[in-house]
């Protein structure tokens, strides 16, 4: 019993971040793209290290922010300017 | 052990069609332009003497003579060190990028809603489980990989070269930016490529094998690509592959670096077995670690150590790419300190040292030192360096120690 609850536990603090993650908003493929050249709207690829340099597919005019870095890019930003994160 | 034709290429040129060296080679070519050519041929020149310096007849015929060589001049413990710090790093670091480079590639140019991490985890599985069948069965494996990999690039490349519009003379006047730093990293091509399981066969055979390769995918990625894109891209093989056959190109490249992958852990694991079973053999004549035993112990203790680093998000870190580089720094640093003493060895027998061996040692000790202070991480390389080698010595004085307090009770039981 207390290893069950131990595997429980330990899932439910695995899965807690990503239910967390539900308040942020996800914009569509097709949002993003009606966007598109908007001076409010600025693309980040928080991908670092393999991640990044592995993938063949990268939004043009993304700037990279990665994800470990989060506290000294993010005061570059404006609170008015619509920031698009993507990780894959 | 007697190695056919094929499967002394498919061994020895594991690393050189791994997509590391694909983006080795592309990245070099991008910055050095058609000067990538004349000093691809030189150090594959410079492998292929240092091949044959491993071969001289002076030396220990045995399977295990890279560690006695090193034994003779150092001593039991720090040859041991030395080739532990050489091997599991590498293996286990570059078994991490690969496969990781793979999932992506797999998610992206094959099937996009396959986890790519999903498909690191299940080639990481299903290599580690080719590791457990007969050694005939590993080589198989280990010819079609190199295979399917040689023959894609060859077959990109020649499409290209045969099809492109850009002439040899275009690709003469492309820019040449010319650093110490970038044709040191053409050592980097040749990691492994040398050893003695190709003693039976010439030293050239994998250098030229890897120079042919990269010669003619160089000349197609440069008259397809310019040669900021290449240096500058992650990827330049891909972007190269795209250039050349559009989609399908693509898919043929996608292949590539699967294939390429698999060819490179696979070489990389067996040639660390083998290292390993060298100080088995000369150290160890009972019990302990025989070297049946560490098939079963090895392969998944690799797996387990890649698939930790995985799992805690290495690939995502900038670090792997220090550490990776770092890793293949030491096994170059390695590879120098076996010839170095391989020239020490032939002078003891009053036997005169032949120039070029003596020239390609002394090249491989200063390219050695210019990856190390051109890179932009040299003090972190040089700590995980050193520390590797601390490690390993101390690895290496407790295995050899524990496994002599073991024969002695044996020898006492009997």
């Amino acid at each position: 019993m207390k290893k069950i609850l131990f595997l429980l536990s330990l899932i439910l603090l695995i899965a807690a971040p990503s239910v967390f993650a539900r308040d942020v908003p996800i914009m569509s493929k097709d949002d993003l793209n009606a966007q598109l050249g908007s001076d409010k709207l600025v693309i980040l690829d928080v991908r670092s290290g393999r991640d990044w340099s592995s993938s063949e597919f990268k939004i043009k005019g993304a700037v990279r922010a990665p994800g470990s870095e989060l506290a000294k890019w993010s005061a570059n930003y404006k609170k008015d300017q619509t920031l698009v994160l993507y990780c894959a | 052990m007697k190695h056919s034709f094929a499967l002394s290429l498919a061994l020895g040129s594991g690393w050189l069609l791994c997509p590391e060296s694909l983006v080795i080679a592309g990245n070099n070519a991008g910055q050095l332009g058609w000067l990538t050519l004349p000093l691809l041929a030189a150090v594959a020149l410079l492998f292929a003497v240092c091949g044959r310096l491993l071969n001289n007849p002076l030396l220990p015929t045995t399977d295990s003579k890279e560690f006695q060589i090193l034994q003779e001049l150092t001593g039991t413990i720090p040859a041991a060190g030395i080739t532990i710090a050489a091997c599991i790093p590498l293996v286990v670091l570059a078994a991490t990028a690969l496969l990781v480079t793979s999932g992506y590639t797999f998610n992206e140019v094959f099937l996009y809603w396959f986890p790519n991490f999903g498909f690191s985890f299940l080639l990481l599985v299903l290599l580690t489980i080719l590791q457990f069948f007969p050694e005939k069965t590993i080589f198989r494996a280990q010819v079609c990989f190199a295979a399917l990999a040689a023959g894609g690039i060859l077959g990109l490349a020649l499409y290209g070269i045969t099809g492109g519009e850009k002439t040899v003379t275009k690709i003469l006047q492309q820019p040449v930016h010319f650093s110490s730093a970038s044709p040191a990293l053409l050592f980097l091509l040749f990691v492994g490529s040398t050893l003695s399981w190709n003693k039976q066969k010439p030293s050239f055979l994998v250098p030229l094998a890897g120079f042919v390769i990269f010669f003619l995918w160089i000349l197609a990625s440069l008259a397809y690509v310019t040669p900021e894109r290449l240096a500058s891209s992650t990827i330049p093989y891909m972007t190269a592959a795209r250039k050349i056959m559009g989609d399908p190109g693509r898919q043929i490249m996608g292949v590539i670096v699967i294939s390429g992958t698999c060819a490179a852990i696979t070489s990389l694991v067996l040639l660390s077995r083998r290292m390993l079973a060298e100080i088995i053999s000369e150290e160890m004549t009972t019990g302990l670690l025989t070297e049946k035993a560490q098939q079963w112990i090895f392969p998944p203790l690799i797996a387990l150590s890649t698939g930790l680093l995985m799992a805690t998000g290495l690939a995502g870190d900038e670090l792997l790419e220090v550490l990776l580089r770092a890793a293949l720094i030491l096994w170059l640093f390695y590879y120098s300190f076996v010839c170095l003493s391989a020239l020490i060895w032939i002078k003891k027998k009053s036997q005169p040292i032949s120039l070029p061996a003596g020239i390609g040692t002394l090249i491989l000790m200063i390219s050695l030192f210019t990856l190390v202070i051109n890179n932009p991480h040299t003090i972190e390389i040089c700590i995980f360096i050193f520390s590797t080698l601390g490690i390993s010595g101390l690895l290496a004085a407790v295995w050899l120690s524990i496994h002599k307090k073991f024969n002695t009770q044996m020898e006492t039981t009997v």
